[in-house]
C-alpha cells in the first residue's frame, strides 16, 4: 500500500517534474548532436561553472556583481517610485495640473528607456549614475502612470469628508489619499521592481561594464557558454527572489491595513 | 445675540442649466432641530450641502452666524448618507473618530479621552477596536456620528442618515439622536424623504417642492411641531396633533 506521506511528496515533487525533463534532454543534447556547439553547454558544465564563479573573489565575481546590479537597480527604482508618486498624486487630484502636463507625459513616456543610454553616457560616463538615471526613467512612467489614475479613483466621499472634517491638503494626502491607494500602489511598485531588475541588466549588457549584465555579455564573449547559462540562471534566481519578496511585503502591508479583514469578514 | 444661527437668504441653486432650487429664505436657531423633506430630486439634499459649503449658490446665499457660508468649515458636522462610504476602512472605530481631533489639531495626548467619551456616548466603547466592516450598518452610522460630535460643532447636518437602514435600526437611532440633541442642545439640520421621521425628530419640518415655478417656489411649507419631548415610538405617533401634522404634509411628498 502506497502511505499518505508518499502521495504527499510525490504531490510537492509533480512541478519540478518538467523543468528536471528539460535539464535532462539539454544535458544529452549538449554531450551528443550539439557536441560542438559555442552557444549551449550541459547543465553538469554551467552548475560547475557556477560553483567556480561563486567561490571566485574580488573583481567579478558573482556577489560583487549581483550587489552592483541590486544596487543600481533599487536606488533607481527608489528615485522612479517617489518621484512619480509625488507627481502621480499631483496629476490625479488637480485636474489644472493634469492638463498642463498631459503632453509633455505624453510625449516623454513612449521613448524606450534603453534609447536614454547614450544620452546618460555623455552625461555621467560609465558607473553606477548611467545605470541608476536609466532605471529612474523606466520606471518612473509606471507610477507616475499607475498612481495618477489610482489618486483619481480614491473614492469621492472621502473627499468630501476630507473637506468637512477641514483636513490641511497635507494630511488629506497623507491620512486619506495615501492609504486609500495602498493596494493598487504595491501593484505599480510590483511592476517597477521587475522593470527595475531588467532594464538595469540591460544597461549593463547594452553599456555599463559591471555587475550580472557585463558578467554575461563578458561570458558570452569569452566563448564560454557554460558560465553564461550559470549567469543566465543566477539572474533568473534572484528575479525569482525579488520578486517572491515584493509579494511577501505587499501582503504584510495589506495584513496591517485590515484588507485581510475585509476579505474575512465577508461569508 | 442673535438667535439664529443659520439663516437662508434668497438662496437659489442651478445645477447643469437646470432650477433645482427657487430663491428660498428661512433661519434656524441655536438648539433647534429642523427636518427638510420632499420628494426625490426637490433639491433638499442640495440645499443642505448649499448650507454646508459644497456647493456654491447661484443666486443669495447662506450666513452662518452672520457670515456668509463660502466652504466646508469645522464648525459645521456633516454625517453623509453612505456610511459605508464615509468612514475610512482601514482605521478602527476609534482611529476613525480621531480623524476629526486630528483635523482640528487637537493634541495627540488629549485625543484618547475625548475619544473614549463620543463612543461611550453612542454606545460603541465595546468596538473601538473593530474595523468599519465588522460593524452593521447602524453602528457604521453610529461611528459617523460619533466622529461628527468629535468635531464639537456649531451644527450638526444630516443628509438622509437613516435612509438605508432596516426600520428597527432606524427608529433605535432616531431615539438615539432625539436624546443626544436634548443632552447636548445640539442644533441640527436633518433632511428626509420619510415623513413620519421628520415629524417625530423635529421642532420644525420644511417640505420642498420638485420643479419650482414662478407661482410655485421651492418652499412649499414650513410647519412648527409642538409636541412635547421627550417624545416616543408609540405614544407621539398615536397623538393627535402628529396624525395632524401627517395628514397635513402628507400631500407635499408627491402623493396626488
Amino acid at each position: 500500500m502506497v502511505s499518505l506521506v508518499t502521495i504527499e511528496m510525490l504531490r510537492f515533487l509533480r512541478p519540478f517534474v518538467f523543468p528536471a525533463l528539460l535539464l535532462g534532454a539539454l544535458e544529452w543534447y549538449a554531450r551528443t548532436v550539439g557536441k560542438n556547439s559555442d552557444a549551449l553547454a550541459p547543465p553538469t558544465a554551467a552548475v560547475l561553472a557556477f560553483w567556480h564563479a561563486l567561490m571566485s573573489t574580488g573583481e567579478g565575481s558573482i556577489l560583487q556583481a549581483t550587489a552592483f546590479t541590486l544596487g543600481c537597480a533599487s536606488a533607481g527604482l527608489l528615485i522612479g517610485a517617489l518621484s512619480g508618486l509625488f507627481l502621480g498624486i499631483t496629476l490625479g487630484l488637480s485636474r489644472r495640473a493634469a492638463q498642463t502636463a498631459f503632453l509633455t507625459v505624453e510625449v516623454l513616456r513612449p521613448i524606450p528607456s534603453v534609447a536614454l543610454i547614450p544620452l546618460s553616457m555623455l552625461i555621467f560616463g560609465f558607473g553606477f549614475r548611467l545605470e541608476i538615471s536609466v532605471v529612474a526613467f523606466a520606471t518612473f512612467w509606471p507610477l507616475l502612470i499607475l498612481t495618477q489614475a489610482a489618486a483619481q479613483q480614491v473614492e469621492p466621499s472621502l473627499l468630501e469628508v476630507a473637506r468637512a472634517l477641514g483636513l490641511s491638503p497635507l494630511a488629506r494626502v497623507g491620512k486619506i489619499i495615501l492609504p486609500a491607494i495602498v493596494p493598487r500602489l504595491f501593484v505599480a511598485l510590483r511592476l517597477g521592481v521587475a522593470i527595475a531588475l531588467v532594464v538595469a541588466v540591460t544597461v549593463e549588457i547594452a553599456a555599463n561594464p559591471s555587475g550580472m549584465g557585463y558578467a554575461l555579455i563578458i561570458s558570452q564573449q569569452s566563448m564560454a557558454p557554460e558560465l553564461m547559462l550559470a549567469w543566465l540562471f543566477w539572474i533568473g534566481v534572484v528575479g525569482y527572489v525579488i520578486n517572491a519578496a515584493a509579494l511577501a511585503l505587499q501582503q504584510r502591508v495589506a495584513m496591517r491595513m485590515g484588507e485581510v479583514l475585509k476579505g474575512a469578514a465577508k461569508p | 445675540m442673535a438667535a439664529e444661527l443659520l439663516s437662508f437668504e434668497a438662496l437659489g441653486v442651478h445645477l447643469g442649466g437646470r432650477e433645482i432650487l427657487s430663491p428660498t429664505s428661512f433661519t434656524v436657531s441655536r438648539g433647534e432641530f429642523v427636518c427638510i423633506i420632499g420628494p426625490s430630486g426637490c433639491g433638499k439634499t442640495t440645499l443642505l450641502r448649499a448650507a454646508a459649503g459644497f456647493v456654491a449658490p447661484s443666486s443669495g446665499c447662506v450666513r452662518r452666524n452672520g457670515q456668509v457660508v463660502k466652504q466646508p468649515s469645522r464648525e459645521v458636522a456633516f454625517v453623509f448618507q453612505d456610511y459605508g462610504r464615509a468612514l475610512l476602512p482601514w482605521r478602527t472605530v476609534a482611529n476613525n473618530v480621531s480623524l476629526a481631533l486630528e483635523a482640528a489639531g487637537v493634541p495627540k495626548a488629549d485625543r484618547p479621552a475625548r475619544i473614549q467619551a463620543v463612543l461611550q456616548t453612542v454606545g460603541l466603547t465595546a468596538h473601538a477596536d473593530k474595523f468599519p466592516i465588522q460593524l452593521s450598518g447602524g453602528m457604521q452610522q453610529r461611528v459617523q456620528i460619533a466622529r461628527c460630535l468629535a468635531q464639537q460643532p456649531d451644527i450638526i447636518m444630516m443628509d438622509e442618515p437613516f435612509g438605508a437602514l432596516d426600520a428597527m435600526t432606524r427608529e433605535s437611532l432616531q431615539d438615539e439622536v432625539s436624546r443626544l440633541v436634548r443632552e447636548q442642545g445640539l442644533t441640527v439640520l436633518f433632511v428626509t424623504h420619510d415623513l413620519e421621521e421628520a415629524i417625530y425628530l423635529s421642532d420644525r419640518v420644511i417640505a420642498l417642492r420638485t420643479g419650482p415655478t414662478k407661482d410655485k417656489p421651492s418652499l412649499a411649507a414650513m410647519v412648527e411641531v409642538k409636541i412635547p419631548r421627550p417624545r416616543d415610538q408609540l405614544l407621539t405617533k398615536e397623538n393627535p396633533e402628529f396624525l395632524r401634522l401627517r395628514r397635513e404634509l402628507y400631500g407635499f411628498l408627491g402623493h396626488h
